[in-house]
């Protein structure tokens, strides 16, 4: 309950403070004055609404009113947050986007499908061949079937695989 | 009667094998995405954004409109058959659905959603036929400050009517504004938010945000409290073809469609209010209101039903206005506009042959849905018991992979990991996340209108409220926004009672 306020304060003033930010770089946007409305009114419009929604937020928090979690099919509402999971997914989309200059989006894309599965409950043995088939069959319709190719990669100059 | 002969040229284009095979493709894919949790319309129409580069535009649209319809048919089977509802438009089938379902009565369930989401759906569609020219007449004749009026209601509404906090609703859009505003600014050239980094000179792409914000971030979400174990899902029992079935039912499609096309048309709520209204009708006019709450037929027929009627309700102002209402309607604008095609209402003289090809394949559309989700129902309950890790692992790569085919480069992939997370956050605190799909995407059209408004008067803001289409849409505004903060005090006053 109290690390649920914390993290509703933490992103009232998120809001407020990129509200804040709209304002004060708004000043910043070069504007020339032939015009009756520049470039810089509605980012000031955009600014204030985001400073007092956020201030908004964290008052309403204050005295109480916390936000409902969303409710999906999935998601179990009684149990407690898994952040650890989120965390590893977190870390399987940065490897993956590092990755795909470096080896190729076929391996950061396998490597992506099997994170993601493994971490969320899925047997290895069975995840890890899912996902190689899985990447291959997007690489060969990227480069054959559509046109736009994907880096192939330690893949490169394999017919099918390199478009 | 130009629009009828309109229409059948539509059709004689949306016949053709190719546009029917789209359709095909458009309907399936929303009966899965629908189906599915953890995807909906919003997200598929945004991944598929990229086909815009390759296909004509009527193909393209005839599959976004398929995907939007189909949607709202899978979701139904989802709330009836699973044991844990969610997906807020088809709750209400849940509440009767469900428990009819569980009584071994899956199959009638089953059939009048469906046949009611047909009949509902054709219905709509013939209303949208006749009303939709003649409001693309009317609106001709808007000038800037009307879409601006516009444009104020739709943002409002959308933000702060329709989910359980305002203050949240309004977060929601002006972070969505805050992101549209990223970007080289359309009539001065001057560059806004971009903190000098080249990728942000464009803008963020609504593929990146739309993906982001609900891909990701739904993704992150599930996985953060993901209900483990087996997938309980409802034996599809019972006959439905029954005497019984259709007298109980015709009505509530009927009352359905009629309470959930209005609602859709004007910009002042989604499918949900339309679902609650119509539960509401049906619990109030039934004979036998004890069945309420144990299984009854009429309140999966009524909500179901007003559910498509609203989806095709909102399709109104999207054709004829260039407003969307919706998530998925604002995705859809986004498709338009990658084509240089603006909605609106000249659409209806300018892009013509498009627009009745695309009214005339829904449909078609709603034939092939009912097949797909009447004798054909059994394949989305093997759809539906999709292991989750393998789900949600799939949807984490398509959204990495629509994300990075939009421009080839690394960096999109970094803006759309962090727009997850931001969305994850929002989940988790009751932000709704619709209005920042719709702020994202209207801003840019709103302070364009604003600005050619004041351009014109010479920066004299009463311009802004000087016509009279503009002063009455405020006026209505005011007026809901009343209704709504009395609405609120009554339900508040009321718990406190029963407490």
């Amino acid at each position: 309950m109290i690390a649920a306020k914390v993290e509703e304060y933490a992103f009232g003033g998120l809001v407020a403070a990129i509200g804040v930010f709209t304002l004060v770089d708004a000043t910043t946007i070069a504007a020339r004055d032939d015009n009756a409305v520049g470039p810089r009114a509605f980012p000031y419009a955009v600014g204030i609404l985001l400073v007092v929604t956020g201030i908004a937020a964290i008052i309403a928090t204050a005295r109480g009113k916390l936000g409902q979690a969303e409710e999906a099919e999935d998601v179990d509402e009684n149990v407690r947050t898994d952040w650890v999971t989120v965390a590893k997914l977190v870390a399987v989309l940065v490897a993956h986007l590092v990755l795909i200059d470096l080896v190729g989006w076929p391996v950061a894309a396998a490597l992506l499908f099997f994170g993601a599965a493994w971490t969320l409950g899925a047997t290895w043995w069975r995840a890890l061949p899912i996902a190689v088939v899985l990447a291959l069959v997007v690489q060969v319709v990227f480069a054959s079937g559509l046109g736009l190719s994907l880096p192939a990669g330690i893949f490169e100059g394999v017919p099918f695989l390199d478009g | 009667m130009d629009s009828i002969t309109a229409l059948l040229e539509g059709f004689a284009t949306a016949a053709q094998p190719e546009f029917l095979l789209y359709a095909l493709l458009g309907v399936t894919l929303g009966t899965a995405v629908g189906v599915l949790p953890g995807i909906g319309p919003a997200m598929t129409v945004a991944l598929l954004l990229p086909l815009t580069y390759t296909l004509e535009p009527t193909a393209a649209l005839i599959i976004f409109a398929g995907i939007y319809y189909g949607g709202m048919y899978g979701g139904s089977t989802t709330s009836i058959l699973l044991n844990t509802p969610g997906e807020s438009a088809s709750i209400v089938t849940a509440l009767e659905g469900n428990k009819m379902a569980k009584a071994g009565r899956g199959a009638a369930a089953l059939a009048t959603a469906a046949i009611g989401s047909f009949v509902a759906g054709t219905i709509a569609t013939v209303l949208l036929t006749l009303l939709a020219p003649t409001i693309a007449d009317v609106a001709v004749q808007l000038g800037p400050a009307d879409y601006v009026a516009l444009m104020v209601v739709a943002f409002t509404t959308v933000a702060a009517l329709l989910g359980s906090s305002p203050v949240r609703g309004l977060a929601s859009l002006g972070l969505g504004l805050f992101i549209g505003l990223i970007g080289t600014d359309m009539l001065s050239g001057q560059q806004r938010y971009t903190l000098g980094v080249a990728t942000l000179a464009d803008g963020i792409d609504v593929v990146v945000v739309a993906v982001g914000v609900f891909a990701v971030g739904e993704a992150l979400y599930v996985a953060s409290r993901l209900r483990h174990g087996p997938i309980e899902v409802i034996p599809v029992g019972g006959k439905w073809m029954t005497r019984e079935f259709w007298a109980r039912s015709w009505k509530p499609w009927l009352r359905g469609t009629f309470i959930g096309f209005p609602i859709g048309t004007v910009p002042a709520g989604g499918a949900d209010v339309s679902t609650f209204l119509s539960y509401g009708a049906e619990k109030k006019l039934s004979k036998r209101p004890e069945e309420f709450g144990k299984g009854a037929i009429e309140g999966v027929a009524g909500p179901e039903a007003a559910n498509n009627a609203a989806a095709a309700g909102v399709l109104v102002p999207l054709l004829t206005l260039g407003l969307p209402t919706t998530a998925t309607a604002a995705v859809i604008v986004a498709a338009f506009q990658s084509y240089g095609i603006q909605p609106g209402p000249l659409l209806f003289t300018n892009n013509s042959a498009m627009v009745w090809a695309l009214i005339a394949s829904l449909y078609i559309g709603n034939v092939m849905l009912l097949v797909l989700n009447l004798p054909l129902v059994k394949i989305w309950v093997k759809v539906l018991q999709i292991p989750r890790p393998y789900l949600y692992a799939g949807i984490l790569l398509f959204a990495a992979l629509g994300t990075y085919a939009v421009n080839f480069v690394v960096d999109d992939l970094i803006v759309l990991l962090v727009i997850g997370v931001i969305g994850f956050f929002m989940r988790r605190h009751g932000y709704p996340v619709a209005p920042l799909v719709v702020g994202l995407i209207l801003g840019p059209m709103a302070e364009e209108q604003v600005r050619r408004t004041l351009q014109i008067s010479e920066g004299d803001l009463t311009a802004l409220v000087a016509s009279p289409f503009a002063a009455t849409a405020y006026g209505v505004l005011v007026v809901l926004l009343a209704v709504a903060v009395v609405l609120r005090l009554r339900r508040k006053k009321n718990t406190e009672v029963t407490v």
